[in-house]
């Protein structure tokens, strides 16, 4: 490979793109014979840094760093990560804990939703009134409707399947739970089925059972 | 204290119009100065079931345009002197009116009459924003059929996001015969659904069709729907009137087709 080290611009900083093979040391050599070159140009401006090219420990980006400022006069900010495995960990135990907020969290709406209306919320939502067809219901967490529920809702709309649908009478027209959709028979339903119903997900089907001691003992929140 | 009411129902077909012209013309009976404004333009009809067209001149255009006078384009009726038409205009389409204009429009006639009763297109587009613009009261008319209740429904959710509170629901074409055998959605049905007040229910009557057509409102009339009209003309200006029972009028045009029968 003909060079070594390589520096790369975006838009928060630098890329130093590090050959795979060279011993470590040696890499560190030339790391600081490339900035010194460059200090001119950098002079001492502020930005991020970030390592490509190969796997660095935490006491090698250390002395990468050190190489760095003082061979310039760069002032570095942050490291950033782009490990990819560890973005993904990220990403992932931050979406549950918000997925965690969304279901323990609630919010309260008076009134009826009317055909056309759509009611979004960031966290579970609980309806004082009645959700009429053609009118649509998006809770991150839990959808709690005191009152008949005709129209559409989608609970759990960041991909949650634990999350629930309850209404004191459950005419629904659709409705959604994390990725399962389900809609309502064709055939007309019975008028007097007016009991308090609860909707939930299980084996990737959404079930509708009246609200008993043991269909609530069943949810896990 | 002067009212500005806008008749709507979102669907078209239910009865508007003839809504309009039947509560307008209660009104006057009652010794009420009142105003009926169309504001379908484009599709104007309010003046033929008023049996007024032969003398429109001006029109709702020719007023916000500045063409003409409110006081030249009013249209004095035929029977009551305290009732009054705004006509629509025929050759011009809802975008010659804006809602602003229309507010004020509706503002200058308060100073005048007691009842200002649009007659709102169908839809909700512009012609619908116009309509709504100055009102303080809204009648929805709807039949009991799914679609009708279902736009009915969508409406009263507009007027609601527009600060309207004041909406009231008439249940129009009524057929108690076929609400016995379960083949017609029952006026509690329908207001279950809708979930605002009631203030009334006109049943299903051949002679709303023979009124309509000679431009004769029948409100006050013997018939049922005659007499429903009136009902809701004394719930509008604020008189305590009961329910009439519409389970009569079956009975007794079961009896008059039975006798026709034999």
């Amino acid at each position: 490979m003909n060079q070594p080290v390589i520096i790369k611009s975006n838009r928060y900083g630098i890329i130093v793109i590090l050959d795979r093979d060279m011993p470590f040391p040696e890499l560190l050599e030339k790391i600081a014979e490339k900035f010194r070159d460059s200090a001119k140009f950098f002079k001492d401006a502020q930005m991020a840094v970030s390592f490509e090219g190969r796997k660095l420990s935490e006491e090698e980006i250390g002395q990468a760093l050190e190489a760095i400022s003082e061979n310039s006069d760069i002032k570095i900010l942050c490291v950033v990560d782009t490990d990819l495995q560890k973005e993904q960990e990220f990403k992932k135990s931050l979406d549950e804990k918000l997925n965690e907020i969304s279901a323990h969290d609630g919010q309260f709406y008076k009134g009826t939703l009317r055909s056309g209306q759509v009611l979004e919320s960031e966290t579970s939502i609980i309806i004082l009134g009645d959700v009429n067809p053609g009118a649509k219901v998006i809770a991150k967490g839990n959808i709690v409707i005191l009152g008949a529920f005709k129209g559409n809702a989608y609970a759990g709309a960041n991909g949650n399947q634990n999350a629930f649908v309850a209404a004191l009478s459950m005419h629904p027209m659709q409705i959604r739970i994390g990725d399962v959709i389900a809609r309502c028979p064709d055939e007309s339903h019975k008028k007097s089925d007016n009991e308090p119903k609860i909707s939930y997900v299980e084996d990737g089907n959404i079930y509708i059972e009246p609200i008993t001691k043991e269909s609530i003992g069943e949810l896990n929140l | 204290m002067s009212e500005v009411i806008v008749v709507t129902s979102g669907k078209g077909g239910v009865g508007k119009t003839t809504t309009t012209a039947n509560v307008g013309t209660g009104l006057a009976k009652l010794d009420k100065k009142v105003v009926l404004i169309d504001t379908d333009i484009g599709l104007r009809n309010l003046d033929v079931v008023m049996g007024l067209e032969n003398r429109i001149v001006y029109n709702l255009v020719d007023v916000i345009e500045g063409n003409c006078r409110i006081k030249q384009a009013l249209i004095k009726d035929k029977r009551y002197p305290n009732l009054h038409l705004l006509p629509s205009a025929q050759t011009r389409d809802k975008t010659a009116v804006t809602p602003e204009q229309m507010k004020k429009l509706t503002d200058e006639l308060r100073e005048e009459f007691d009842y200002i009763l649009l007659d709102c297109p169908a839809g909700i587009e512009q012609g619908f924003k116009n309509a709504i613009a100055g009102a303080d009261r809204a009648l929805i008319v709807t039949t009991p059929e799914v679609s009708a209740i279902r736009d009915a429904d969508r409406i009263i959710g507009l007027l609601e996001a527009n600060g309207l509170k004041k909406i009231e629901l008439i249940v129009n074409r009524i057929r108690m015969d076929m609400v016995k055998r379960g083949d017609m959605m029952s006026i509690d049905d329908v207001v279950d659904i809708l979930a605002i007040n009631l203030i009334g229910a006109v049943p299903d009557d051949e002679n709303i069709v023979v009124a309509t057509n000679q431009g004769e409102p029948l409100v006050g009339s013997d018939s049922m729907a005659g007499q429903a009209f009136m009902n809701i003309c004394r719930r509008v200006i604020g008189e305590e009137v009961p329910l009439m029972d519409l389970a009569v009028s079956s009975g007794f045009f079961a009896k008059l087709a039975g006798l026709f029968k034999k």
